[in-house]
């Protein structure tokens, strides 16, 4: 009973294996193409990999701006994230913990801002960032992406789910909120941090139509944008824009695969939240 | 200190706390946001001045035939989307639920993945996939219809093609926050309705989706919101064609505010489309709660 | 004494050198040039830099097509943009409207060495505004020519016995050709982009115009019988894709590869191909000889489809008048060094490039050089020209109906109410 038991478990992992096989078969088949010359890409070569070919690697490396455009997206997004967090903080701390005139209208503004459509207003933060010689700038790619309401939404329903006896606490003491906010609040909550961090530094290093606008050289472009510069409208190079395309996507993988615990913690303890 | 100078001083230090937010949101979006408003209401170029039109912009909005094309195809994505990747969500949640250990946060790094790619990647695997020559699922579809299928300038298939990339790449999450609600259901709950000779299904129907709910309610909103606002993987794969069977709303924002130089009448559209998406996600969330509640 | 004058001399030259370096004045260049035509614009830039240690153009390549203008029309919009820019004629009229492109006035032409005379009238034309005043200074003209493959053709009455194409004067005579190449085993006899796009619209577009078709006539789409021909032209387009004589949904790049690999015994496309099939052959990779001609006259008149490159510079540009000279003096630079560019299968817009020996000599240039009497340009229209709302309609209703997913009735029809909806 006990045996049969243990092999059914054993069965459903492997069943559950499968499937998770067949949900990353794109980015296998994505790895096994950019490893192929481009003559056998075409050639209808099998689902197995069979030769290892790091030239299309190797051309887009060395044939563009990659490296340079791996600093622009690289800092712009860490500064971004970093910002977003802080101020968005903040700001979550303030309307989760201070009763202040006029809060449910802040968070109920926070809230709409997430139906409007991003794209929407590219033109007009475009103009902004011109108005305020930001073209051309990591300030120009920066500054319209502070705004990620979700950030506040998610802290907000962590701090309060903070026990109110901490807090009580701490004022007995004399902490001021500054103090509760870096002390207390955010050191509780480093996983939420950790994961929207991440998720935050997705979401601007994938951003690709506001740096597209405003940047005007090959030097400050960011990786979405730089590698539509490498897609060659001539001849067949498939193997190519899939190293392209994996090349694009390394950076952030790598990061999610080191900080993976920390994000899926992070977002299962944020599902607490209420509806 | 008086209650009365206790409160100004929190009020104070709550300002400061905010300041930051609210001054970045106030010139980057706020700023914008009402920009695009006022634009609405001109016959403004993509950048420079126009006149004060009035609600013309709108007035020729309900007399645009591609305005419906893109709104009936909108809601079509909507329905080929929500309810699909909430559904596959939950199944995956489950079926990751019950198991232990490492091979536990394997399944989940593997279905997450995708989530983390920026979209132009994924349209460029995508695509490579389902190329018309060359495309390694062209054999699935031998196998069903015969023949290959040019995917994405096809009537029929190319809003399901869509709609199917876009839950692999954004479902992740989704399974995250599935895989949260699921831990939060006490396990004596289980055990209780075993005790009472529940079948997998009753335990399911009884516990697992009633507690489960407000996270089902949540996912429902944030998709419904989500996908109204689609642009990009149309952009990239199919450009709202063949025949505009696959045009939507925000496709048409760009085609007017970038091809044909009409910010005005642009931006209108895309103000309609802000209305929608309010009117909806309300609608959306009283219904759920009334439904929750039953 | 002798010797520290020379130093010091030799100090003061240095000096010198390192300050006209110093003051070296950058170009900022914005093109769209990829593959072979980009390596060509290259050279000529990294040519052009080598010679004037003065001026040093800095080039970004930006993607062809909607990406490139969308982001030239807003740069400009807000002065950002570069100081010279290349950009397509038939994009004159939209440029026009949201006034993108500064004026080049007798001055500026003078300034860059160059004059109104040196260049053909259709050009100059196709890049003025109603008012006469010049908004670009043409490059070159390049169209479409129908390339084929000599062993595909070989043992067919279609070869002469110098192994030049012969005997395809009609319509009948070019389907009847392919259908007996497909008979003979050929997979695809007639390739092209048949997915949409440029490569779609240039075919519909040759076809229609050689019905003698107009696709805006004042400020109505398809008027009279010009929804007749549309539809005829497009009516020609599904036959061949019935009888398997084009092939299904070839992208662009499909459609190239498949005349390389000597799959498709003709290919219809631009002449910016000739420097791929060129280097294919140098490099002993293409297994055929080939050739390029004029597109025949198969309907009632010759007629091509015909775009020009050109050089603009953008309007808005709060600029010191330096970097505008040297700006110029790169424009009349390229014009007179474009004999690089005809490498690339271009016919160059400055006739004396032209009338040179060197490119009368130049094959297959010299062969299809006789379309330039034929060329026609896209229709002069705000809706008109590269990624604008005609090429989205070919994707949306004439690809389709190609395909034969939509009677060509309804195409042109549908097509009609959407162009006529945007003229407003």
């Amino acid at each position: 009973m006990i045996r049969n038991r243990k092999l059914a478990n054993q069965l459903f992992g492997l069943f559950a294996l499968l499937c998770a096989g067949v949900w990353m078969f794109p980015l296998y088949w994505a790895f096994v193409t950019s490893i192929r010359s481009e003559q056998n890409v075409v050639g209808g070569g099998g689902v197995l990999p069979d030769e290892f070919n790091l030239a299309s690697y190797i051309d887009v490396i060395f044939r563009t701006n990659l490296m340079r455009w791996y600093v622009n997206s690289v800092g712009t997004a860490a500064i971004t994230t970093a910002v977003v967090l802080l101020f968005g903080v903040m700001c979550a701390y303030a309307l989760s913990q201070i009763k202040f005139p006029g809060r449910r209208l802040l968070y109920g503004v926070v809230l709409l801002s997430f139906m409007v459509p991003p794209q929407a207003l590219y033109v007009a933060q475009f103009i902004l960032m011109n108005d305020l010689g930001q073209v051309n700038k990591w300030g120009g790619i920066i500054l319209p992406q502070l705004i990620v309401p979700v950030v506040i939404v998610v802290y907000k329903q962590f701090f309060d789910a903070v026990p109110k006896e901490l807090r009580e606490a701490a004022v007995l003491d004399g902490a001021s909120e500054f103090k509760l906010l870096f002390k207390v609040y955010l050191p509780l909550n480093w996983g939420i941090t950790t994961a929207l961090g991440i998720v935050t530094f997705i979401a601007t290093w994938n951003e690709f139509f506001l740096p597209f606008l405003v940047v005007t050289s090959e030097t400050q472009m960011t990786i979405p944008v730089g590698i539509t510069q490498v897609n060659d409208a001539f001849g067949v190079a498939y193997a190519r824009i899939m190293s392209v395309a994996l090349l694009a996507a390394a950076p952030v993988a790598i990061a999610y695969l080191i900080f993976q615990r920390k994000v899926t913690e992070a977002v299962m303890i944020s599902s607490g939240i209420k509806g | 200190m008086s209650l009365q100078s206790r409160r100004r001083k929190a009020n104070l230090t709550a300002m400061v706390l905010i300041a930051p937010f609210v001054a970045t949101f106030a010139i980057f979006f706020a700023y914008p946001t009402l920009k695009v408003l006022q634009l609405s209401f001109t016959d403004s170029p993509l950048i420079g001045d126009g006149n004060w039109i009035g609600v013309d912009n709108y007035v020729r909005l309900l007399g645009d035939r591609l305005f419906y094309t893109s709104l009936v195809n909108n809601a079509y994505f909507v329905l080929l989307t929500v309810i699909p990747t909430t559904a596959i969500a939950l199944g995956i949640a489950l079926m990751i639920s019950r198991l232990r250990g490492r091979l536990q946060a394997l399944i989940m790094v593997l279905f997450f993945f995708p989530y983390i790619l920026p979209v132009s990647v994924v349209t460029l695997i995508w695509t490579w996939m389902l190329d018309f020559q060359y495309g390694i699922l062209q054999g699935v579809f031998t196998l069903f219809t015969g023949k290959p299928v040019a995917v994405f300038k096809n009537p029929h298939w190319v809003m399901p093609v869509i709609a199917a990339v876009t839950i692999w790449w954004t479902n992740g999450f989704n399974v995250l926050l599935f895989l949260a609600g699921l831990r939060n259901i006490p396990t004596d709950l289980y055990e209780a309705a075993k005790l009472d000779g529940a079948t997998a299904w009753q335990r399911f129907r009884r516990v697992t989706w009633p507690l489960l709910w407000p996270i089902t309610a949540m996912v429902l909103t944030l998709q419904l919101i989500l996908q109204l606002k689609i642009f990009d993987q149309v952009y990239l794969l199919s450009k709202g064609g063949p025949f505009n069977s696959s045009y939507v709303l925000l496709l048409q924002v760009y085609r007017e505010a970038f091809q044909l130089d009409h910010g005005g009448y642009g931006s209108a559209i895309a103000m309609t489309l802000v209305v929608i998406i309010v009117i909806f996600s309300v609608l959306q969330f009283q219904l759920l709660r009334v439904v929750g509640r039953r | 004494m002798k010797k520290a004058l020379q130093r010091l001399f030799l100090s003061a030259a240095i000096l010198g050198s390192l300050s006209a370096q110093a003051m070296a004045v950058d170009v900022e260049w914005w093109d769209f040039l990829a593959g072979g035509d980009g390596v060509r614009m290259k050279a000529l830039i990294d040519k052009f830099n080598a010679e004037h240690p003065d001026i040093q153009i800095k080039a970004t390549t930006l993607e062809w097509g909607t990406p490139y203008y969308t982001k030239v029309r807003t740069s400009v919009g807000v002065g950002q943009g570069p100081d010279i820019m290349t950009y397509h004629l038939s994009r004159i009229p939209l440029a026009l409207q949201d006034g993108s492109l500064s004026e080049i006035t007798d001055a500026d032409l003078t300034a860059a060495g160059l004059t109104k005379g040196d260049f053909f009238d259709a050009a100059i034309k196709a890049a003025s505004g109603e008012d006469g005043k010049l908004y670009a200074v043409p490059f070159d003209i390049h169209a479409i020519v129908l390339y084929y493959n000599k062993k595909a053709l070989e043992g067919t009455d279609y070869l002469d016995d110098k192994g030049n194409l012969k005997g395809i004067a009609s319509l009948e005579d070019f389907t009847t050709a392919m259908t007996k190449l497909k008979e003979k085993g050929v997979k695809a006899p007639l390739s092209y982009q048949t997915v949409g796009g440029g490569g779609t619209w240039r075919v519909f577009y040759t076809l229609f115009s050689q019905m003698g078709g107009e696709l805006i006539t004042g400020n109505e789409v398809l008027a009279g019988d010009n929804a007749a021909k549309a539809q005829k032209a497009i009516e020609i387009m599904a036959d061949w894709r019935s009888k398997d004589l084009i092939p299904e949904q070839a992208e662009y790049e499909a459609s190239v590869a498949l005349f390389s690999a000597g799959d498709a015994a003709f290919h219809i496309n631009g002449v910016w191909e000739v420097p791929t099939f060129k280097d294919l052959a140098a490099a002993n990779k293409l297994g055929f000889e080939w050739g390029a001609v004029e597109v025949p006259q198969l309907l009632e008149k010759p007629a091509t489809w015909a775009d020009s490159h050109a050089f603009a510079l953008p309007a808005n540009k709060d600029e010191d008048p330096a970097v505008r000279q040297a700006a110029l003096t790169v424009l009349g630079w390229m014009e007179k060094n474009s004999l690089g560019w005809a490498d690339a299968g271009h016919i160059p817009a400055f006739k004396k490039t032209v009338e040179s020996a060197e490119y009368q000599a130049m094959q297959p240039n010299a062969t299809y050089a006789t379309l330039a009497g034929h060329a026609v340009f896209d229709p002069r229209s705000k809706i008109a020209g590269v990624a604008s709302p005609v090429y989205d309609a070919v994707d949306n209703y004439i690809a389709p109906a190609v395909h034969g997913q939509l009677p060509a009735a309804d195409a042109v029809e549908q097509m009609k109410t959407e162009l006529q909806g945007m003229l407003q």
